[in-house]
């Protein structure tokens, strides 16, 4: 499947390696297909993006939300993972998505909302966890520090 | 918007597959039990809408330039 993306331009990916949002993206049902792009050339690796194919407009960055809270552990109900076909520990991919505004210093994550991929399946879902966590988890500083070291 | 009055202990059935239950109301908060389909997500509407504009605020265009520039 092709896409001409704005941010990566002419992108071609297999169908089978394609990630699959039943429901869509959260206030964004018909954004369904997605390819998961990583910026080998890129500074800061644990950075990558769901590039949606129908919507070469529409990228999300993500990151394991553990490289930048090492003791986030949300708590998904069953019915959450419905979507997802078998999961389990071992083939579940956990990523955040990354907000950022004109003004870095408040670039943050998204705790509140994870996206959950099962890494056999591909199946993806978007997940609202009920624990109480912030919606905007700043982590400008928290990144400058690691550029630092 | 269909409008219809249900008491406590009263249910509505949608679409053959969603029940909602009136479970308890004290003064103005109702507690309503909801049984659908395991694939069918249910939200409170004031969190679903403040991940639909985080959403949106992460694909706004001129921070992923930015971010894209400053990796």
């Amino acid at each position: 499947m092709k896409s001409d993306t704005r941010l990566f331009g002419e992108i071609d990916i297999e169908e089978e390696k394609l990630i699959c949002f039943e429901n869509g993206i959260i206030g964004f049902p018909d954004m369904k297909k997605f390819s998961l792009i990583y910026d080998s050339e890129g500074k800061r690796k644990q950075i990558s993006w769901l590039q949606s194919m129908e919507d070469p407009e529409f990228a999300l960055p993500v990151i394991n939300p553990l490289a930048v809270k090492p003791d986030y552990e949300p708590m998904f109900s069953e019915e959450s993972l419905a979507a997802l076909g078998d999961i389990h520990e071992n083939n579940a991919i956990v990523l955040t998505t990354i907000t950022v505004p004109k003004e870095l210093e408040k670039m943050s994550v998204n705790l509140k909302a994870p996206i959950v991929i099962n890494g056999e399946t591909r199946q993806a879902a978007q997940i609202i966890i009920e624990d109480d966590f912030p919606v905007k988890y700043f982590i400008y500083d928290l990144l400058k520090k690691k550029a630092g070291e | 918007m269909l409008a219809l009055t249900r008491r406590k202990g009263e249910a509505l059935v949608i679409n053959n597959n969603i029940e909602l239950t009136i479970l308890d109301i004290k003064g103005d908060q109702v507690k309503v039990g909801i049984s659908a389909p395991r694939e069918i997500p249910v939200y409170r509407k004031e969190v679903y809408l403040q991940i639909q504009e985080e959403n949106k605020a992460v694909v706004n265009a001129d921070g992923l330039e930015a971010l894209k520039k400053l990796l």
